[in-house]
This record gives structure tokens, sequence and C-alpha cells, in this order.
């Protein structure tokens, strides 16, 4: 991939389409800095109370612990002025659901509303995520939008999971919502709210994550009306505008930064979802003057599960690298967003057709088809790229009925503590429980004391894995080496995960992750059944769950990363005394723990000469992970897909 | 005569308060000595004896209230110079501490790097060990692992040692075991458990708590203890009372247990000295500012309430407890100006502290510091620095200045004095922007408060920047936090853990709970001379719907015991302060009530406040005199009254340019800006 990129880059570097972006016109007065930082930092602190009214108020884990939610401001155009701490594959894409949910209700859209919506084909990123929006008015006019997306634990789909990674059409998928009236002109839907939850597993949490999520929408409400009542509505629409203007130059001169050119990408998803390994996904990122255009033309054709991608989840995938390879300071908003457009042929796998389900687009799909950008990005500005993030794996959708306090309880939980690592980059070691790209770092694990309170589980250990990491001059973060046992009767273990035999990739020079995997092991007989990515396991009484996941990509030749680090990190733990002396070429004493430098000298030197070209991305293969192999006893099982 | 007295030690001096019965105050500073932070003590208690006339031995005897707070315990963790720490945690969870809650901060930049722990992984260690959410022993402590860890650490050397086990809330059994036997092995080294310092559920923030505790305890605990033996010993009659980070006051034996509270415990007075000065004037939106040697520290006082915060993290390491929400960043008198690599001008945050110190100190100090700046402009008068007992040389700064930044910029010593100047400000302008601005609060709706030495020759600049209306200068400016400490109450929170619920509440339990920890709260209050009509307490519960994970901080009602009448009201004050932060409620549902807290708060006498007449004399006769003082917007030196700050009395108004000298600050007054003094001696500077 590297060497076509290259011809096509150099091909087209005597394009210089540097337009420059139209002139706006000037407002009348000039913005006062003072009152534009003010005004800036409202916003950014009203989306965070949405997100603290989300996040404290919820009823299940999966919100109020791992934070698997985004909230943003829209104005009315739909455009979005700011969000917080948000999840990237959310906040990047609801401006697409908040259009189709605008277009549908049309001028029947009225202060008091709060519109639904969890459907894919109307622009969402996939069922899981359920998006509420709330119109603001203030003294008659529609001012903005408060949007709330929260990743629900149930949707009503055929399999006891938000993300059923069998499912092969949106029947199957759960209960679609496309855009719907919860309330009107500040009138309760019973009715709808009824039928909404009627479909619903773990109703009475469910209903509380809904009251939740409605809180936070309409405290933003509120929040959003003292602050037009404070500066009226022509000021605050002044300054918002100047905030989009703000963004979007800064925007503009970070991609005219970038050189013109046609850069590409390729990724592999481990599976069909239905034992059909290493499914294609290829980027085209092309730069021109201070706009990107991302193409996923190279892709495979849908798939007959829900490993596809939603067209929502396509725009965000294709932005996000973009988004992380600029100054972070620049504030994420509408301004940033419209310098980025993607594109997807209708039923590739990274645009599924109607009625494909496209329950797993913001993991598996999205996550591969950003790896597949950043593989092209590392052509085009190697310096900002990252070795690539950990795929959303050994994340597990548990559940069951416990039965510790004497009464069955049915519960439902998914698994945060297992996941995988960060890319390294040119300038830092990457992350642990980076999760997966969708969330960048956003989702949070759960304490360990709440989740064995809270759910019938016992974690008998959560620590770091050796060496399970792609190692560079900067290295991946370390995977998690994760074991659970169930301690109410057996668990239903869902596995919707990706990137196990497809790992994080590792960038100018650097190593890929080792992609992981789980299994079950039977405490008696010490039989172990291992899992692909996907797949449906029951966690018998007896039994424990255990994994290891995958850290993430390293970043640039690890020859180059100071002994002194590499030392620290074999006294860590992090590193084996194995990988320390053949990836790093740094020698230590391993009685002493004594660094000996003259020999790493020496060593390196060796290794250096034997090195074999320069590579800008590794792997450019598909199926290059080989934990499963290498774990696997004899007498244990490995079952791809299993249902 | 009977005394209260404040002392605060900071990084480079250590501020004292001194007030008696009388209401009548003397400030004193002496510079901090690190070595044996108990020296500046003892040489200030000295210093103010003698100007009371009095031995020291009558002074320490005349004292009814000792307080003293530290930035030691802060500079410990920022600077990173602490003890070698071991962690003992539960077998298959050495990563807790790395782990964190797994979050990491900022979405878009790939690069961020992440702080190091606290502790290194080869010094984090398990013991073999398990209980479970019941507090059940699953698997007994195997003592054998415990003396392995130990041997390790013994090995490395390590200094201090903390202990965080799972489920040590629930039976903390495994832990109090787990200090014996490392006390045992490892005598003379301190032993934190975390069952003692943050009783509460989740192993993460738990943990920090503990490891930071580990972490500064011995920092503190030599020369505190020392300091309260030394004062026993010339008859004080009282505890020694420590700041703490919650904004009250603790006795020394509570703070060593719970060492967490020392952090940043000099800066949470900074908000109690504030108010006291502003809510006399019926002022109670202030943003309190305090510019000492090292560092620059913002509070947020809204509607006469402190800013506090649940979530304040050292280097991303949670706190866990409750905290007065202090901004600090490195920029004081004694933050030293650099060329970075790409030849930018900076100040700090490295700071020269008090030893060297700054150029004119002539102590080997050759960087310039910000000190140095304000002198070469004119702005302190070389003779009376400290009241001229630290005599400082100009020209030594203008050398500084001149060898390290104007001749490598090619600029004129005071264009490059001047540039110092305004990047100092811009620093603290963006400090006051991040607790105000940045919450989308607007500063131009708050008076400053502004204490410190070098707070009073800057705040006019910074005030100016901000759009602000007014600043207060108290008259103890110079010595700010050591003031706040001797107007904060003494404060003890203690908590329980029981659940239970607004559908069946246990009353009888809950009352036992409340009459214990009362019992315990007022039995140590009372020991430390407060009667019981000086003590005031409050109840508090954790309370969230059934199903909720996070939990709401309600009040209760708190005198006499909790009735059944009462469960209506307590349930109504849950659904009322969901609602007001939340914007919802579900008042059909019932509560869950967990933790169960007191506050309890030893009000100390009021402090009698001297209220000054109006004089008719003219401020004249405060003029000391004139000198060439450096104007920002001219560009040049112009000639500028000089007062004397002993002599500016209530009912006198300084008009700008001009300087105000006082032995421990000094007030630069911008043109176009007055000062007035109020009835209460403090400075009011209209800023313009």
């Amino acid at each position: 991939m590297a060497r076509t990129s290259r011809l096509r880059h150099e091909g087209k570097r005597t394009v210089k389409s540097k337009a420059k972006s139209k002139a706006r016109p000037k407002s009348k007065a000039a913005l006062d800095p003072i009152t534009f930082s003010v005004i800036l930092n409202r916003f950014n602190t009203i989306a965070n109370e949405m997100t603290l009214t989300m996040e404290k108020t919820a009823w299940t884990s999966v919100i109020a612990l791992a934070r698997d939610f985004s909230c943003a401001i829209y104005d009315a155009k739909a455009r979005q002025i700011c969000m917080m701490d948000a999840l990237p594959i959310h906040t990047n894409s609801l401006h697409v659901v908040l259009q189709e949910i605008a277009r549908v209700f049309g001028d029947d859209i009225h202060d008091g509303d709060v519109i639904a919506c969890n459907h894919a084909y109307s622009g969402n990123t996939h069922i899981g995520d359920f998006v509420t929006a709330c119109p603001v008015f203030h003294k008659g006019k529609h001012m903005f939008w408060t949007v709330t997306k929260g990743h629900q634990l149930d949707v009503g789909a055929f399999v006891p999971s938000s993300v059923p990674a069998p499912a092969e059409n949106i029947w199957q998928e759960g209960l679609q919502l496309p855009p719907i009236k919860f309330y009107d002109k500040g009138k309760r839907c019973d009715d709808v709210i009824r039928m909404y939850i009627a479909n619903m597993r773990w109703q009475e949490w469910l209903n509380g994550d809904l009251m939740a999520q409605l809180g936070s929408i309409w405290n933003g409400r509120r929040r959003l009306v003292e602050f037009a009542e404070e500066y009226g509505n022509d000021e605050i629409e002044r300054y918002s505008e100047g905030i989009l203007d703000y963004a979007d130059k800064r925007m503009s001169e970070e991609i005219r930064a970038m050189p013109d050119g046609d850069y590409d990408g390729v990724s592999w998803l481990d599976s069909n979802g239905k034992g059909g390994t290493n499914i294609q996904i290829g980027a085209r990122v092309s730069i021109r003057g201070d706009k990107v255009h991302i193409d996923f033309s190279n892709s495979a054709p849908q798939v007959p599960s829900a490993n596809n991608s939603s067209y929502g989840v396509m725009q965000a995938a294709a932005g996000i690298p973009i988004l992380c390879s600029i100054d972070p300071t620049i504030p994420h908003n509408d301004g940033c967003l419209r310098h980025i457009t993607a594109d997807a042929p209708v039923g590739s796998v990274c645009n599924a057709a109607y009625p494909a389900s496209t329950a797993l687009a913001t993991v598996g799909p999205g996550d591969t088809m950003q790896e597949a950008v950043w593989k092209a990005l590392a052509h085009a500005v190697p310096e900002r790229v990252l070795g690539g993030n950990g795929k959303d794996g050994n994340l597990p959708m548990l559940s069951g009925t416990d039965s510790r306090s004497g009464v069955d309880i049915e519960w439902g939980c998914l698994f945060f503590n297992g996941g995988p690592a960060g890319g390294a980059t040119s300038k830092a070691d990457g992350w642990p429980l980076i999760m997966t790209s969708a969330g960048m770092g956003g989702l949070k694990i759960l304490s360990v004391e709440l989740c064995e309170l809270l759910y019938p589980m016992r974690i008998d250990r959560q620590e770091i894995a050796a060496d399970s990491m792609g190692h560079g001059k900067y290295h991946g973060g370390p995977g998690v080496d994760v074991k659970m046992t169930p301690t109410s009767g057996a668990m239903l273990c869902e596995l919707f995960g990706e990137g196990q035999s497809n790992p994080p990739f590792g960038a100018m020079n650097g190593t890929p992750g080792i992609g992981g995997g789980s299994y079950r092991e039977n405490i008696r007989s010490g039989k172990r059944i291992y899992y692909s990515s996907k797949g449906r396991m029951v966690i018998e009484d007896g039994e424990f769950w255990a994994g290891i996941s995958s850290g993430g990509g390293g970043y640039g030749d690890p020859l180059q990363r100071d002994p002194e680090a590499v030392l620290e990190s074999l006294i860590g733990g992090f590193l084996s005394l194995k990988s320390t002396r053949e990836v790093y070429g740094v020698v230590v004493d391993a009685k002493t723990m004594a660094l000996n430098i003259e020999k790493t000298k020496a060593l390196r030197k060796k290794l250096r000469a034997a090195r074999k070209s320069k590579a800008i991305t590794t792997p450019n293969v598909p199926g290059y992970a080989t934990w499963v192999k290498k774990s696997l006893r004899s007498g244990d099982e490995y079952l791809i897909d299993a249902q | 005569m009977r005394h209260i007295l404040g002392v605060d030690i900071g990084g480079t001096f250590t501020d004292f308060a001194l007030i008696d019965d009388a209401g009548e105050i003397n400030l004193w500073k002496e510079a901090t000595t690190p070595a044996d932070p108990g020296i500046a003590i003892r040489d200030g208690l000295a210093a103010l004896a003698e100007t009371r006339g009095l031995e020291i031995r009558q002074l320490i005897e005349s004292l009814d209230l000792f307080v003293h707070g530290q930035t030691i315990a802060t500079n410990t963790v920022i600077q990173r110079n602490g003890p070698k720490t071991g962690l003992l945690c539960t077998e298959g969870f050495r990563d807790v501490l790395y782990f964190r809650d797994g979050f990491k901060p900022d979405r878009y930049n790939v690069s961020l790097p992440r702080e190091k722990d606290f502790i290194r992984r080869d010094l984090r260690l398990p013991v073999t060990e398990r209980i479970d959410y019941r507090g059940d022993v699953l698997q007994k402590l195997d003592e054998k692992s415990v003396r392995e860890a130990v041997k390790v650490f013994k090995k490395h050397g390590v200094e201090s040692v903390a202990v965080a086990l799972l489920w040590s809330i629930v039976n903390p059994s495994h832990e109090q075991k787990v200090k014996k036997i490392v006390a045992k092995q490892l005598p003379g080294v301190p032993v934190v458990l975390s069952s003692d310092v943050l009783p509460m559920i989740r192993e993460w923030e738990r943990t920090s708590s503990t490891v930071l505790s580990a972490y500064i305890l011995p920092g503190i605990s030599e020369y505190t203890i020392n300091l309260e033996k030394y004062l026993a010993a010339n008859g004080f009659g009282h505890n020694l009372l420590v700041m703490q980070l919650n904004g009250g006051t603790a006795t020394l034996a509570q703070l060593l247990k719970r060492p967490i509270y020392a952090l940043a415990s000099g800066p949470a007075a900074g908000p109690s000295a504030g108010l006291y000065c502003a809510e006399r004037m019926k002022v109670n939106n202030v943003i309190t500012i305090d510019m000492g040697g090292t560092s620059f520290d913002v509070c947020m006082v809204t509607d006469g309430h402190p800013a506090l915060t649940q979530d304040m993290r050292i280097h991303d390491n949670p706190v866990g407890v409750s905290a007065i929400e202090v901004h600090s960043i490195g920029a004081g008198g004694g933050s030293i100006a650099w060329i970075d690599k790409g030849g930018a001008l900076q100040v700090g945050p490295q700071s020269a502290g008090a030893e060297p110190g700054p150029a004119c100190y002539e102590l080997g100090g050759d960087q310039p510091t910000v000190t140095d700046v304000n002198v070469v402009l004119g702005y302190i008068n070389p003779d009376y620095f400290l009241g001229g007992r630290r005599a400082i040389n100009a020209e030594a700064s203008a050398r500084a200045i001149d060898k390290v930044i104007a001749k490598p910029l090619g600029l004129t010593t005071e264009q490059a004095a001047d540039g110092i100047f305004r990047i100092v400000n811009t620093n603290m302008v963006n400090a006051i922007r991040v607790v105000s601005v940045e919450k989308g609060i607007d500063p131009r709706g708050y008076n400053l408060v502004v204490g410190g030495g070098a707070g009073p020759i800057h705040a006019g600049s910074l005030g100016r920047e901000l759009g602000m209306a007014q600043a207060i200068i108290p008259r103890f400016g110079g010595v700010f936090c050591s003031y706040g400490m001797i107007v904060s109450d003494v404060r003890l929170d203690l908590v329980r853990a029981f659940a239970s619920n607004t559908a069946a509440l246990d009353l009888a339990r809950i009352n036992k709970i409340f009459s214990e920890l009362e019992g315990e709260a007022i039995a140590e209050l009372k020991s430390q001379g407060f009667p019981r009509s000086r003590i005031e307490i409050r109840r508090f519960a954790d309370a969230k719907y059934s199903n909720q994970i996070h939990e709401l901080t309600i009040p209760l009602p708190s005198r006499g015991k909790i009735k059944k009448s009462d469960i209506g009201d307590i349930a109504e004050e849950f659904h009322g302060l969901h609602e007001r932060m939340f914007s919802y409620c579900v008042r059909e549902s019932e509560v869950d009530l967990f933790h169960w807290r007191i506050t309890a708060l030893g009000k100390l006498p009021d402090t009698e406040a001297r209220v000054f007449k109006r004089t008719r004399k003219p401020v004249s006769e405060a003029q000391k005199g004139t000198r060439p003082v450096y104007s920002s917007e001219a560009g040049k030196f112009k000639k500028t009254k000089i007062y004397d700050g002993d002599l500016l009395q209530h009912g006198m108004t300084v008009v700008g340019p001009a300087v105000i000298e006082q032995e421990n600050m000094t007030v630069v007054v911008l043109g176009k800006q007055t000062l007035k003094i109020n009835r209460y001696g403090d400075f009011v500077l209209a800023i313009n």
C-alpha cells in the first residue's frame, strides 16, 4: 500500500488547488475578546452541566460509570457549537441525525418538544445510541438544540445486548425509532414512551436512564435560556457565528499545512460475523487546500451480520483522525467539521444498504475505518499520526440473574475493565484503556468494588499484560489481563469485539499490538474454550472468563527508544527480558537489573544492520495476530463467531 | 492580654498574624527555612514577642489559639521530592493507580503525556488476601506474602508505606494486620491505611488518597510534632491546630492520621481571609488572589461561599476528600525570568525561593526574578524591603536583568523589566480566567481581594486587564493566609456507612449512629477547650434514587433526634436538590440513604475588628516623598508620590500614580486609579 500511495501522492503533487476560502462578511461591530471567551466558555460549561446530569443521575453503569454518552449544543441550523468531554464517534456525526430530525419535523418543531431517534437509516450511528434532541426557544425564536446521545443497555434485540453481533437485519437489531416525539409542546407522549419501554429488557433501569437523558437536555435548555436572557438573542448569535468562524479559520490553517495529495490506507475487519474472515476496508484521503475528502470505495460489500457501518458512523470515522491530527486546542465545532467530507458506496461494509444491520457500526467498522484513515495519513503527515488504537475487544455484554439477596433480579452490564489500549505517537507512549477509537479514551472502567456490589461477579485479576503492546521509539499502551468469575449462577456473555486477528498497526517502524483474545475456563478440568472477537458464550457455575486485550501500536524504531526508558519498562513488568533484548536491543543483567550501555550499543548496531526496509505501517496484510495460536494448549478449543 | 496567632509556611516566607483581644494586629514575615521549618517559626515568635515587649514564653502562654498551615505538602507532591513510597495492594490489582478510571482527559490530543504514578510499579506489591463486598473473608491474609513484599521495600529503602486493599471499607482487619507486620519489620517507617484515610467505596480514589497521604506524611510530621512539643514546653495550654484543605482547622493528631487534609492547607485559608474583609463591606462575590514568593493562588467566592470541589487532583491523582478549590500557578516575587529555546521571554514557574532568592538579595542568586523587576521599575523601595529588615541591592537586580534578558534580546534594562512585569501579569490574568471565565462566570461582577507581599503591586494591572471595578487590599494583605487561619473555625468531618431507605428508615439505628459520631466530635472539641455552646453540628446524608449509582449529599435536621415526621422533609430535600441540580426529580420514588455524615465546627469567638474614625487630615500628611517610578503606558519613569501605608487613615484618598509602602507589602496605584481607606483601615482600589 505504501508504494502505490506514494506514487499517487507524487502524481498529484503538481496539482495546486489552494483555493482561498471565501472571505466572510465582517460583522458590523468587532467582537470583544473578553466577551468572546466568556461566551465560548459558557457554552462549554453548559455542555459540561448536561454531561454531569447524565452521568450523575443515570441508573445503569454503562452511562453512570463508563460514560458511554455524549452531550452537545447545536444552533438552530443544526450546526455544532460545542461539545465537552464527549465521545468523538457521537459528536462528529450528531449533526447528521439532527439534520434528519429537523427535516422530518420541518415546521412542526416547538418549544417543549423532545424528539428521539435511534434509527441508523435516519443518520444515527447505530441502534444502541439513543438520541434525544430538545429545541431551545427564547423570546419565541428557535435558538439552539440541546442534544444527548446515550448508549442504552438494551434495545429490545433478539439477544440481550444493544450491540447484537449476530443480527442480520434491522428487525433483529431491536426496536427501531425513526425521529419520533417523546414530548410535544411540553406534553409527555405517554403512549409513545410506554411503547418504547415495553420493548426493552431491564425496564426500570432503562426508564431511569431515559429520565437522566431528558434531564440532561432540559438542564441544557434551562441554562441556554438564562444565557440568552443575559446577553440577548442577537448578541449570542453574533458571537456563536464568531466562534464557528474562529474554529474554521484555525482549521483552515491546519489543513493547508498538510501536503496536498491522495493517500491510501487499508485495514481489515476480523470477520463478517458469520465465520468469513478478514473483510477489507480501504480509505483514500484526498487533501486539497483547506479541505479533506475521504473515500471508502476500496472496501468490501456489506456483510450478513451487524458488522457494517452506518452512514453517520462513516462520516464520523472519516473525520476523527483528521481532527486528532490538528492542534487540539481548536474548538471542535461545525467550523472544523465543514472542512471534512466523506463518502462510501451504498451497499458497502462502510455504508450498508437498508435493511442491513449496522448494530456494531461505531466499534468494529468505525474503529477499522478510522484505522484505514490513520494509515493513509501516515503517508501524508507521518509526524502527526499514532500507532493503531486497540479496537474494541474484550468488552463483553454480560447478563444473568442475581440471586444474592434471596430475590431473583435480572441484571445486565457492559463490562469495560478488560479493554484495549491506545497507540503511541511521535511524542508519547500510548495510554491504557482507550477501549475503542470511537471513544478515544472517553470511556471509563468500572470500579472493581462497585462492580462486585452491583453485579454477581468477582474480579480476580485486573493488571497490565506484559509485552501486549506494539513496540517502538514510543510504545503503545499495555493491554489488560483480566479474570472474572460469576458468583450467582451462570452468566451470559455476548462478545462484539474487533481487532483480535487484525491487531492495531505499528507506525514508522513501530510494531503492532498483540490483538489478544479471551476464553472461558473450567476451574476443575482447566479446559479452555477460546473465542474470536465476536461470539456468544455462557460462563457456567464453576467456570471463569479471562482474557488479554491488545496493547496499542508502537511508533518509531524501537532501537531508538531511550535505553533507560526500556529498563524502566522492564523493571515495571511492561516488557519481558526477551523483548527488551530482541526488540529494543537493550542488554540488561537479569540478576542485578543493571543496564549495560556498551553491549546495548553493539547489539543495536547489529540489529540495525539486519533490519529490512522502513515500514510506514505494519501490518499491511490481514490476519496478522498470533496471540490465540500461541495461547492454545492441547485440548483447548477455538471458536469463530460462536452462536 | 490574650492573643491568637496564625502562622503560614509558604515556599518563600513564613507569615505571622498576631491579634490581641483588643483587635490590635501585629504582622510579621520570616524567610522560610526548608531544612527545618520550625526554625523560622521560633524566630518569628521571638520577633513578635519583642514587638509586644514580652518574653517568648510569656507570649506563648498568652496564646488562646495557635493555627498553623503550610504549603510543604503541596510542594512535595508538585515537585515530587517526597520519600520513596511503597504500596501494598490486593493480589491481582497492582495497577489500580496506573489504570485510574480508564479516562484520558483530552480526546483529540493523541500525544497527551501521562503523568507518572507516585509509586513505581516495582514498589506496588501484592499481598495475598481477599475480602468480598459483604466484608466476608474469601481468602485469609497470607502473612508470608506481606513479609516478602516488605523485604523488597527494605532492599529499595522505602521510607513510607501505603496500604490499600479491596473492600477494607467494610472489613479493615486485613489492612490492620498488614500494618502490624510492616511496623515490626520496618520500624520507624510510617504506614498509612486506606480504611483510615478515606473509608469510602471505589478503590482508585481511596488508593490514590492513601498513596498521597503516605507520600506527604514524613515531610510534615517531624517538624510539626517538634513544634507541638516546643509550644507545650513553653507553656502553651492548648492543642496546636493545623489548617486543612477543607477550609477548617484540626488538631495535629487528627491530621497525622489523615495526612491528605494537609495538602494545600495554607492557600485554603485565603477565602476565609478574603471573606472576612469583604463581608464587612457588604461584598460577597469576590475572587481572592494571593501572590507570595513562589506561587499565585486564586479562589472564587460566590454569595459568600468559597468554591468547593469534590474532584481535586494532583497530577491526575484524586485527593478524594472535599476541598476548597484553589487554583495555583508558579508566579510570585521569586519567579525567575528566562528565555526559552524559541527566543521567547518566559516567567516562572521556577522560583528562586528564599534561598538563594532574587538577585537583589545577593545571596548567590544571579537569575532575574519578579522582585528584581519590581525593584528596577521603582515599585519596591530597596531601602524599605520587609520594612528595611532585608538589605537589597537594586544594582544587582539590574545586572541580572541585563545579563539574562535585556542583552540577549537587545532591549534596555527598563524595557526588559517592563516585559517581564507584563508577562507575569498575563500569567496571573490567565489563572484568574481559569476559575471564572472558563467556568462561564464573568469576573467583572466580582471584587478582587488581594493578598501576599507582592500581590498589591500587580493588582491594579490585573484588575484593569480583566475589566474589574474594585480591589480590596486588606491591611493584613501581606500575610493573607496566616490571617485567614485565625478566622477559620475548627472543623471535623466524620462519616459512617449504613444502607437505609425512606420507605423503611431505621430511625433507631440512624439516631444511634449520629449520637456516636456527635459524641466523638463533641468530646474532641471540648478537649480543645470549646464549650458546648460554641460547637455547631451539621448532619448530612448521601442520597440517591434506589437504582441510581451516584449520590448527592443532602443536609438533615441537625437538632435532636431524627423523627418519623422528618422523613418526608428528608425525601423532599433530596427531590428538591436533584431538581435544582439536574432539572428534574421523581417525587413518587423512594430515596436510598447510605453515608451518614457530620461536620462539627468549633466556632471561634468573633475577632474584634477595630473601626477607625474618619480623619480630616489631608492625604499629604501620609506622603513620604517622591521617586521615579516606571509607567508602562508612558514607557518611561515618572516622578511619583510615595505614601507611608501606616499613616494612611480612614477618609483619605490616594490618587494614582502612587506607591504605598508598608512593612509587609507594597501597593501600586496606577494612573487614573484612586485608592480609599475604609473604616476598617483596608485599602479599596477603584481600578478604572
